[in-house]
């Protein structure tokens, strides 16, 4: 096992893979930006490293970040998610300079990040694939195509970048005309976005539940699925809310976690990936894209499953085999977690950056904080808004909802809105708590947005004693 | 059975008339709001009055008065309180007590008065919370009293008319028993009659008769001793009453008293027991206790006591309620007259005789002080009012004894006038009681909204449409600060900064512990900062302008 470990990442990611390897004895070597100092994941880590004057330019430097790990001795580099998670480049240069990639090698990164390749990897498997066109040509040809495609198939019908990915670059036509100006428009978009313009054409399908398997892959030729989680909660097809098990039928359950665990098999899969599929009305599965690192919602798996997949990341990124066999994953209960992030829900979820003045956050038995502010933290406006994950546990569903709205109702965050307010509607919604939930949840429940904004009433009658204390008398009695 | 001696919340109008005409002996009910009033320009707190709630409750009053009168503004523009959740939480700190309001008619709780369909729906609204409606006129004049009295009905409250008491010329029982006559006929017979002695007047022997007059003529009519101490012989008055047959007598807390309000509800207790009369359900152990609290609390409130203390057997002949007399004293201070008090009570008795010698009771009251200073201060009747103008144009109500002399006519309503009107004919095309118009509701409220820029509650409309300055501008304090009547009353009336370290420590509606701590206070070029510990986390708030 190496020694030290760079994490090529800030927040809440970063302070979940610290803890990991502290706990395996690895030192830890944080990375960050000017206009980031004052994150939290610095002081978690035993060292920190500059790495530019930011923002958002240095987290995506491959050199000053392999740099960084050579000044300071790691041994290893750990990407977390986002910035250079998904780029071949960077598993490859590090692999160049010596360094252990904690991850999937570059073949299986670039092979995956394209839809097209994904795709046809996942066919020559026999994988079910929702139907689609391979990237369109330029010009009359795509048109053609496009309107063959939609003949066979139908509207909806979704045009998505070959480069995209967590829901970035896809649009759904509902007509011919909004599918020829979509492909205009998708290309331009792609090209400035990805910097790859091609995007290919799928079916739509109408509300369907997304279903995603958690796959732990060695280099001995261990894989081994983690069972399902649901992600349907999205809105604009970014995840809102996760949950573990996907509470799908037995025999479906276990059909679509091989099929998963066939797919990390058919591309050779390392590290720990995630195989995500659609799921339509009558429970047919489709292949939809395999992300090829840890994932945001990783967490509900482990609190079923008591398994920790960074550990098991280190382990495999090490030479180990997995810990864990395929016997040894067993599932218990249910598990939720949310994405608690500074938005303001009533303003179209717009980012809300701004100083935290008070953070209480939840506990107690089965709430798992995976946060990465504090009181005082100034949410620098260059990142992403997220603050924490919530996750619950519970031994049964029911069990699992009633902690999360206990744990909501017990986190005060003061200063920036959240989404807070907007999550207490939904685990007091019904349909939510029937578990009767599609992709289409947040778009048919437009009322979760009918709250009142939340301002800690003490904080108000500590302003009035402000004001008294300011004035030498109340102005108002 | 020990319930059986108390009326209570549950019971209806005809259950309670029923039980107190079936239970020999005498009900007391705790004054506080005119306690409040009279001595501390009605400035006791939501917190303290909360504090002695369980013990108040625990004592058996007949009820408890926390409503009405001045009490309603007050609360607004100085205790930032919205009524009716001080009514909210009154009720829920004394479930067993029943919750009485005083109320001016159709001047409801201020000074002019409203229409019909404000008055209905204030009386709908508080009646959630109102058990017993005492219900005045500054005039007497009883169709003044029939829109609210009706609204009590209606929500099944207890109504309980009063008529105000005073001397002198044309005050004979004859009036008096008249009085009662149009009471019962204009607002029914399931009433309690109070007699409202706000000004502290007559002798024993002069209550003793007025009582005696009322029960021979009605016999079965139930009545309560309104009374204040203002000249320290409340008690003799009160008993004297009662030994006439009255049934309910207010009284005070000991403890917080003692000065123009009501008579201690234990030296009552002590004199009716040794009278032989019994007090039904009443127990004096949280009499006491009540009192102890107080006793501390009292001390919060010192600045509203005035300069102005002791008892005052003068009121005879200026007839100032205990409440009025503070305020009135204030405002000879403010006017440099102090040195002039004598010339200046001469003038009240004068003019009160010139008035056509009408009860001193809000609004008449402060129409007669503020007329008696003004005539000090710039000749008589020289700068008369527009609530003058309105008395002598009898938008209150006609002059029930004698009408004031013609040249006070002329004076007060050709005052002002560009249109060169002769008194008489100001008189004949303008005087007597105004129809007012019905508020369009619908209007209000969105006029109301437009300014909150939110939804506003019925509760909301009803203190707007009477007040609607002060009410808009409590909304918008609350909407800032919260609810701030949690704030102990030494930090609401609180003097000067608070130094380092001060904790200021609170319980919330929940009974949870609150802390505020003053870390720092930092004087900066645009104004002051504070450091607090809220909640033990540190908190930092910028005043603009301020501090010294």
């Amino acid at each position: 096992m190496f020694k030290k470990l760079l994490v090529a990442n800030r927040g809440e990611i970063a302070i979940r893979i610290m803890r990991s390897a502290q706990e395996l004895g690895i030192k830890t070597v944080a990375v960050y930006e000017e206009t980031d100092k004052t994150s939290m994941h610095i002081m978690r880590a035993d060292e920190a490293v500059c790495i530019g004057s930011g923002p958002r330019r240095d987290y995506l430097n491959i050199e000053r970040i392999i740099q960084a790990a050579q000044r300071t001795g790691a041994e290893a580099i750990h990407p977390g998610y986002g910035f250079l998670a998904e780029n071949p480049a960077f598993p490859k240069q590090c692999t160049e300079a010596g360094l252990v990639f904690v991850g999937p090698p570059p073949q299986v990164i670039i092979d995956m990040g394209s839809k097209v390749i994904a795709r046809r990897v996942m066919s020559e498997a026999g994988i079910p694939s929702i139907p689609g066109t391979s990237v369109l040509p330029a010009g009359d040809e795509g048109k053609r195509l496009a309107a063959e495609f939609a003949e066979k198939h139908r509207f909806p019908i979704m045009v998505k970048a070959v480069a995209g990915g967590g829901g970035r670059g896809i649009r759904v036509a509902q007509n011919r005309s909004e599918l020829e100006r979509f492909i205009e428009v998708g290309r331009s978009e792609a090209k400035m976005a990805f910097g790859n313009g091609d995007v290919y054409l799928e079916k739509g399908l109408t509300n369907p539940r997304h279903i995603e398997v958690q796959i732990l892959a060695d280099r001995h030729g261990n894989v081994i699925h983690m069972g399902t989680r649901n992600c349907s909660i999205q809105r604009r097809h970014q995840k809102m809310i996760e949950i573990a098990p996907a509470f799908l039928p037995d025999y479906l359950t276990e059909k679509i976690c091989r099929t998963a665990v066939q797919a990390a098999r058919a591309c050779n899969y390392l590290s720990a990936g995630t195989v995500e599929f659609l799921l339509d009305q009558e429970d047919n599965y489709y292949f939809l894209e395999v992300n090829t690192r840890i994932q945001v919602e990783h967490t509900v798996t482990e609190v079923i499953t008591g398994i920790d997949i960074v550990r098991e990341q280190l382990l495999v990124a090490a030479g180990s085999p997995l810990s864990v066999t395929q016997e040894d994953v067993s599932f218990r209960g249910a598990a939720i977690e949310l994405r608690i992030t500074a938005e303001d829900p009533k303003n179209n979820f717009m980012p809300n950056p701004g100083l935290i003045e008070i953070y209480q956050s939840p506990g107690g038995h089965g709430t798992r904080m995976d946060g990465a502010v504090y009181q005082g933290y100034e949410i620098p406006r260059y990142y992403d808004s997220m603050l924490c994950k919530l996750t619950v546990y519970g031994f049964t569903w029911k069990e699992a909802v009633d902690r999360l709205r206990r744990s909501l109702d017990s986190f005060l965050i003061a200063g920036v809105k959240t989404t807070i307010p907007y999550y207490k509607q939904i685990v007091t919604d019904a349909d939510f708590i029937n578990q009767d939930f599609d992709t289409s949840y947040i778009e048919t429940h437009p009322r979760l947005l009918d709250y009142q904004e939340e301002v800690p009433p003490i904080g108000k009658l500590a302003s009035l004693v402000a004001e008294i204390n300011a004035y030498g008398y109340n102005p108002y009695s | 059975m020990a319930e059986r001696q108390r009326v209570s919340p549950q019971m209806r109008t005809a259950e309670i008339l029923d039980f107190l005409r079936k239970t020999p002996g005498v009900f007391l009910t705790n004054n506080e709001r005119d306690l409040s009033q009279s001595d501390y320009m009605c400035r006791i707190m939501p917190q303290t009055t909360l504090k002695v709630a369980p013990y108040r409750d625990a004592t058996g009053y007949f009820a408890f008065e926390i409503f009405g009168g001045a009490t309603m503004h007050m609360d607004l523009i100085k205790k930032q309180v919205n009524p009716f959740e001080k009514l909210r939480l009154v009720r829920k700190a004394m479930p067993n007590t029943l919750i009485q309001g005083l109320c001016r008619g159709k001047h409801l709780f201020g000074y002019r008065p409203y229409p019909d369909n404000v008055v209905e729906m204030t009386v709908r609204l508080f009646s959630k919370y109102v058990d017993v409606w005492r219900m005045y006129d500054c005039m007497n004049y009883i169709p003044n009293l029939v829109v609210a009295a009706n609204a009590v009905k209606e929500a099944g409250r207890l109504l309980m008319p009063c008529i105000c008491f005073s001397t002198g010329e044309g005050h004979t029982d004859d009036f008096y028993l008249g009085k009662v006559e149009e009471v019962l006929s204009l607002l029914g017979e399931n009433i309690v009659l109070c007699i409202k002695n706000h000004s502290a007047l007559g002798s024993p022997a002069r209550i003793a008769e007025l009582v005696g007059a009322i029960r021979k003529r009605f016999p079965s009519l139930l009545i309560s001793y309104h009374g204040h101490n203002t000249d320290g012989n409340d008690l003799a008055r009160l008993m004297a009453a009662v030994q006439e047959g009255v049934k309910i007598v207010e009284v005070a807390d000991h403890g917080f008293g003692g000065s123009y309000s009501q008579t201690p509800a234990l030296s009552a207790i002590q004199n009716l027991r040794d009278y032989g009369f019994k007090t039904p359900g009443l127990s004096i152990a949280p009499v006491l206790d009540a009192s102890d609290i107080l006793r501390r609390e009292r001390r919060l409130y010192d600045e509203f006591t005035g300069s102005f203390h002791g008892f005052d057997p003068t009121v005879k002949r200026h007839k100032l309620p205990g409440g009025a007399l503070r305020m009135a004293m204030e405002q000879a201070e403010k006017a440099g007259l102090l040195e002039r008090a004598h010339e200046l009570f001469n003038e009240v008795i004068q003019v009160g005789r010139e008035l056509g010698n009408i009860w001193v009771v809000t609004p008449g009251s402060q129409l007669l002080w503020a007329t008696a200073m003004s005539n000090v201060l710039n000749g008589r009747y020289e700068k008369p009012s527009d609530d003058l103008k309105r008395l002598l144009l009898g938008r209150y109500g006609p002059f029930p004894f004698y009408d004031p002399p013609e040249w006070i006519f002329k004076k007060v309503l050709e005052s002002g006038r560009a249109d060169g009107k002769g008194w008489d004919e100001i008189l004949a095309d303008e005087g007597g009681l105004q129809d007012l118009a019905d508020e369009d509701f619908k209007a209000r409220r969105l006029q109301l909204e437009s300014k909150l820029k939110r939804l506003s509650t019925n509760e909301e409309l009803c203190i707007y449409l009477q007040f609607p300055r002060d009410a808009l501008e409590f909304m918008k304090f609350e909407e800032r600060f919260g609810k701030t009547w949690l704030l102990p009353p030494e930090v609401w009336f609180h003097k000067g900064g608070f130094p380092d370290g001060t904790r200021i420590s609170f319980a919330d509606e929940a009974g949870k512990t609150h802390n505020i701590d003053l870390i720092s206070t930092r004087k900066t070029a645009d104004g002051v900062q504070t450091s607090l510990l809220v909640d033990y986390h540190f908190q930092t708030y910028k005043t603009q302008k301020g501090g010294d």
